[in-house]
């Protein structure tokens, strides 16, 4: 069988030669730039290949940059050095294979006006005959093989052509992994960077402090790395200093002048210079080094640990906001920002806080935008800090931070507060535990009125506030546990400070918050009017998962007037 | 305890409610103003002895008074208690319904 098969075969002719030889030739081709991703070395070993097997006098390579769109001569072997040489896409020869993706053959050189002849003049060389294969990929051509005069002296032919497309294919797979594995190198180098930058911002924000502390911070970055930073620290006199800064600019360089911005105004602020003083050394230092047109807002400032004075000057940064007993005062910054003109002296305000709170943005805070895409503004944000003024520092920012995040964040938003820290540890009142049906309902008013009668809660706000728990519970038996629905309610009254908590539990299936709205008073019909009265009588409500599977946490909040005013 | 009275005088009917009502009974309010608005073109709801009213409450009285509206018929509330009167304010419903001193300015 064998025998038979091998008489059969055809004989062996030049052209299978050839044949066996080209494959040949590509296999070592491919073997060799698979051996090595570094086209340095690969792609000049590579043409001088081509050229023997080809039996050309020259060869060159030319790659198109992408950036610019320009083909340029990178290896060339051969009498003529063409390195560095640029060609436009359909200029030349070599254009012309890129800009049609197609091999192009020249069998008379002298009389052909596809031929740029500058390579020719001065150098004695006469081009006869050339052949240019693009080095095609799924994304089109990235570049061109040419070769020059057959080393016989005859003219390239069909055949010739046809080898130098079968070589080119190789060449531009290997120069696209190449490229690719480049990229890859440099996200991950640049990853390095980022994560580097990241991490030591990270260290340089201050460690929260355990206990009592007036001055609570957070940042919220808009992208990887943050150009904001705040930082705070005691001094030897009890005071505390404190710092907000925001650099101008994103990315790298901006998180490094942001290390550098903060570790100036830290040792300017630890040797206690009034504030104004301590943004006009920081700015003196700035300007020195910073002259890439960089700068750096910043508020900085100290109080006592009561924060009942708050000293500050700001340079360059958004309006101071305090908030006291329900009404807002804003404060300007005292100069312009850090790091553009030296011998600037900062105005600083002296603020009698009392027990109020101290509001620091950065201008991200402001500058995040409505779901209309208008700025969230200054009285966006007073919005938000009333939203949120009833709860402990800690809740408020983190409410605060939430509802900043829930807008669309354009750049890196800071918060700083200022404020008397309190023990915020929430005393308990009544537990009350009824199952939900309405007869049970008076049980609980009972003991509701019966507490609040005992906290000298005057008769009228009473009977509002048990009003509007009763309400809560009607819904949770109407609605959450609907008709088939059994279960309990669970009924926890608890005061910290001034502000009574309503917190109602239930097993019922969640429920969905946006349907929980009130409808306006004085409207004269039947339903609704529950969550009407709530929302009337509360300082604030809102309704949360109990837990991940089931039920619901319905807190009412209600501040109730100290003694000794009015 | 609470309850519900109700009293014929001659055309009119007049409701007498007595302490909370809430959730738990607030059904039967309703029905006992419905019922009362069926028969008589003028109908009362007498509420001095109210100590506790809540929305559930209100509805029921909302409901009966546009029923009586529909009807051409009068609905009164009448001898409203302080209790009431303070969520009747605070629902802004205080001046939509017709409130009256005693039975007498509701017959009158």
């Amino acid at each position: 069988m064998s025998l038979a098969r091998r008489t059969a075969r055809p004989p062996v002719t030049a052209r299978t030669v050839d044949a066996a030889r080209t494959l040949a030739f590509l296999a070592d081709l491919s073997q060799a730039f698979a051996v090595s991703l570094d086209l340095r070395k690969t792609l000049p070993e590579a043409l001088n290949r081509v050229a023997d097997f080809m039996q050309a006098e020259g060869a060159s390579l030319f790659l198109l940059e992408p950036a610019t769109r320009v083909l340029e001569c990178r290896i060339c072997v051969g009498p003529v050095d063409m390195s560095g040489v640029r060609l436009a896409i359909g200029q030349g020869v070599v254009g012309l294979a890129v800009s049609d993706n197609a091999t192009q053959l020249v069998t008379d050189a002298a009389n052909d006006p596809r031929v740029w002849r500058a390579g020719d003049e001065g150098s004695g060389f006469v081009t006869k005959s050339l052949l240019c294969a693009p080095l095609a990929t799924a994304v089109g051509p990235i570049g061109a093989i040419e070769l020059v005069n057959r080393r016989d002296g005859e003219p390239f032919g069909a055949e010739d052509a046809e080898m130098l497309r079968l070589i080119a294919a190789p060449t531009a797979l290997a120069i696209n992994n190449a490229r690719m594995a480049n990229d890859l190198v440099e996200q991950q180098r640049m990853k390095r960077e980022f994560d580097l930058a990241r991490k030591l911002q990270k260290s340089l924000l201050p460690k929260r402090r355990r206990g009592l502390f007036p001055v609570l911070g957070v940042n919220l970055p808009a992208h990887e790395i943050s150009g904001d930073f705040y930082d705070y620290f005691e001094l030897a006199d009890g005071r505390i200093g404190f710092v907000v800064g925001d650099i101008s600019g994103k990315g790298l360089d901006a998180a490094l002048l942001m290390i550098r911005a903060a570790s100036l105004l830290r040792w300017a602020g630890k040797d206690g210079l009034a504030p104004g003083a301590w943004l006009a050394r920081a700015n003196e230092e700035l300007c020195e080094t910073t002259h890439d047109g960089r700068f750096v807002c910043a508020l900085v400032g100290y109080c006592d640990r009561d924060a009942n004075a708050v000293q500050l000057a700001g340079a360059g940064f958004p309006p101071v906001l305090t908030y006291k007993r329900g009404a807002f005062s804003e404060y300007e910054s005292g100069g312009p920002p850090l790091g553009i003109m030296a011998g600037i002296a900062y105005e600083q305000h002296e603020i009698a806080l009392n027990g109020g709170a101290l509001y620091a943005f950065s201008d991200g805070a402001t500058d995040v935008r409505n779901a209309d895409g208008t700025r969230l503004g200054s009285a966006g944000v007073r919005e938000l800090i009333a939203r949120h003024a009833m709860q402990a520092p800690d809740a408020r920012l983190r409410g605060l931070l939430s509802d900043l995040k829930h807008l669309k964040l354009v750049d890196d938003t800071t918060l700083l507060l200022v404020e008397k820290a309190r023990s915020h540890d929430a005393q308990v009142l009544l537990e009350h535990h009824m199952p939900a049906r309405a007869e049970h309902l008076r049980d609980m008013r009972n003991a509701l009125r019966k507490l609040l009668d005992q906290l000298g809660i005057e008769p009228a706000l009473r009977d509002r506030l048990v009003l509007a728990v009763d309400e809560a519970c009607t819904n949770i038996i109407r609605h959450a546990y609907g008709a088939e629905g059994h279960g309990g309610i669970g009924l926890r009254v608890s005061r910290a400070e001034d502000v009574l908590s309503f917190e109602l539990t239930d097993d019922a299936p969640c429920v969905d918050p946006k349907r929980m709205k009130p409808r306006p008073l004085g409207e004269c019909r039947a339903g609704g009017l529950g969550i009407a009265l709530i929302d009337t009588v509360m300082d604030t409500w809102h309704v949360e998962p109990a837990s991940s599977k089931c039920g619901n946490r319905l807190i009412l909040r209600k501040r109730i007037e100290d003694k000794g005013y009015t | 305890m609470s309850g519900i009275e109700s009293e014929n005088l001659d055309g009119a009917i007049l409701i007498r409610l007595s302490g909370e009502v809430d959730l738990s009974w607030s059904q039967q309010v309703r029905h006992a103003v419905l019922a009362a608005l069926e028969s008589n073109p003028v109908v009362g709801v007498e509420l001095s002895q109210v100590s506790y009213i809540d929305s559930s409450g209100i509805a029921a009285l909302v409901e009966g008074f546009q029923t009586a509206r529909a009807r051409g018929s009068k609905f009164a509330l009448v001898s409203v208690s302080d209790a009431v009167r303070a969520v009747l304010e605070l629902a802004r419903l205080d001046r939509v319904f017709l409130i009256v001193a005693d039975r007498s300015a509701m017959l009158g």
